[in-house]
């Protein structure tokens, strides 16, 4: 099975909830499984079957062994990708989701955390902070021969401000990851924090992060300031190099979820402007 | 720089870099000579330099339209990027092409770019048989794609029904069933966001009541 981690095309064969269900359920064709839980996920299906598929595909994972594939750690980290996806009904995979944190597996660890942010999942606070605490020294140091950091930090730092808990001790783990030597650790971090403390200087540093030279890192700083609903942006996010798609994603974002000035018919006029 | 140096300039670029530059040189000139030049350019797959050539091709206005409309319907890079000009120019000759892109665009970007452009295409100086065909057009493809499966879409169709709306005839049968798309648009449910919901509100009141 070639590429078996690369998205599912979007306009992927229509296929029904039920066959859907049945991919997931048999065991014979790791790909069959892993576009099942993609679908059921992106569909947000409220089977009450989906749910205890999706956590049976979760636990069907394995140690990593080079010379054996890494199928079944795939349909696993699209389980915890759906999982985050279902709402309220997804909160009964949070023990699961949380055991998952401690995978060997860094993909695996990296959709775990995403999913319990998404999910809002308060218990994993304390389990994300420990793996943070280290510092951008050790949690965040490069890995050697790869481009990965130790620790999934970026979805870590964002789950962390998904989840909401702003108490002193969780700023003080996330606040030195704004020093990190990749732009896009610096973004999440500051994205968490705003979220978290609401203070404009973490806004600002992500409005500064919208003149960085890469589009990679422009577009990130987008999606931050979109996510956190920081409207002061509005007008950098205006200006900035990048796709009339995104700017719209971000203006969205400080439509529903920021407050105070500029207001929403400022904000919309803008948005009218980039269709 | 005349313009034939210019379109040359264009035509030695040999990186994305210079033929950025040459594009926007181009684009800036104002010469309706620059058009068909500034269509070719939306092929090169270079998102930069279309950009650009959007923009100068907008400028150019009616002067543009011809060349754009006879693009190759297979290059489908360069029909997606003329659909954005064709919808800031406004003419007429491209409602076809419009409303074909907002039915049927894999792209919801370039879905989006065409309600705009039905919202805003110029109508006066039209015969009045053809002005009242036109705007019957414009409104079908809208209305259909007030269930469009992308949020951006349904926005810029709240948006293209709000600029339509004044060119309709007062207390008409049209004017009611384009309110009605507007109120089907403020639905709050999952999978509906705020966003668009709000829009199509803002919408109806400016427009008022029917």
């Amino acid at each position: 099975m070639a590429n078996v981690d690369a998205s599912p095309p979007q306009a992927g064969e229509p296929i029904s909830e039920q066959e859907a269900l049945r991919r997931l359920r048999q065991r014979d064709d790791p790909s069959q499984q892993y576009y099942a839980a993609w679908w059921l996920g992106r569909m947000r299906s409220r089977h009450p079957e989906a749910v205890p598929l999706l956590l049976g595909a979760l636990r069907q994972r394995r140690p990593r062994d080079p010379g054996d594939g890494v199928e079944e750690n795939a349909v696993a980290r699209n389980a915890a990708r759906a999982l985050g996806k279902l709402g309220p009904a997804g909160r009964q995979a949070i023990d699961d989701l949380l055991a998952v944190l401690d995978d060997p597996d860094d993909g695996l660890r990296e959709a775990a955390a995403r999913a319990l942010g998404e999910l809002g999942a308060e218990q994993a606070v304390a389990p994300i902070c420990r793996l943070l605490a280290s510092g951008p020294q050790q949690a965040g140091a490069i890995r050697a021969g790869t481009p990965r950091l130790m620790e999934p930090c970026e979805a870590l730092l964002e789950a962390l401000g998904d989840i909401g808990c702003g108490s002193a001790s969780v700023l003080a783990v996330v606040e030195p990851y704004v020093d990190h030597e990749r732009p896009l650790i610096r973004s999440a971090a500051a994205r968490a924090l705003l979220r978290l403390s609401g203070e404009a200087r973490w806004g600002e540093l992500l409005v500064a992060l919208l003149d960085h030279p890469q589009l990679q890192v422009r577009r990130a700083a987008l999606m931050d300031l979109g996510a956190a609903g920081w409207r002061p942006a509005l007008e950098p996010i205006r200006r900035t190099l990048a796709e009339n798609s995104l700017k719209l994603m971000a203006l969205k974002g400080l439509v529903e979820q920021g407050s105070g000035e500029p207001g929403a018919e400022a904000l919309l006029a803008c948005m009218d402007e980039l269709l | 720089m005349n313009t034939e140096l210019l379109i040359q300039n264009l035509h030695r670029a040999s990186s994305s870099q210079e033929l950025l530059l040459a594009t926007r040189q181009l684009a800036s000139c104002g010469a309706e000579a620059a058009a068909p030049a500034l269509v070719e350019v939306l092929g090169f797959n270079n998102p930069g330099a279309a950009v650009a050539a959007v923009d100068g091709l907008i400028g150019l206005g009616q002067a543009a339209v011809p060349p754009l409309l006879q693009l190759d319907p297979e290059n489908y890079g360069a029909r997606a990027w003329a659909v954005r000009a064709l919808a800031g120019i406004g003419d007429v000759r491209g409602l076809d092409l419009l409303v074909d892109a907002l039915g049927t665009d894999v792209a919801a970007s370039v879905r989006r770019a065409a309600a705009r452009g039905l919202g805003n295409l110029l109508l006066d100086g039209l015969e009045p048989t053809e002005r009242h065909g036109v705007l019957e057009r414009c409104l079908e493809a809208l209305l259909a794609a007030t269930s469009d499966g992308e949020w951006v879409v349904r926005y810029a169709v709240a948006v293209g029904l709000e600029s339509l709306a004044p060119a309709l005839e007062p207390h008409g049968a049209g004017l009611v069933t384009l309110h009605q798309g507007l109120v089907a648009l403020t639905r709050a449910d999952e999978a509906n966001p705020p966003v668009v919901s709000l829009r199509a509100r803002l919408a109806l009141t400016r427009l008022g009541q029917p």
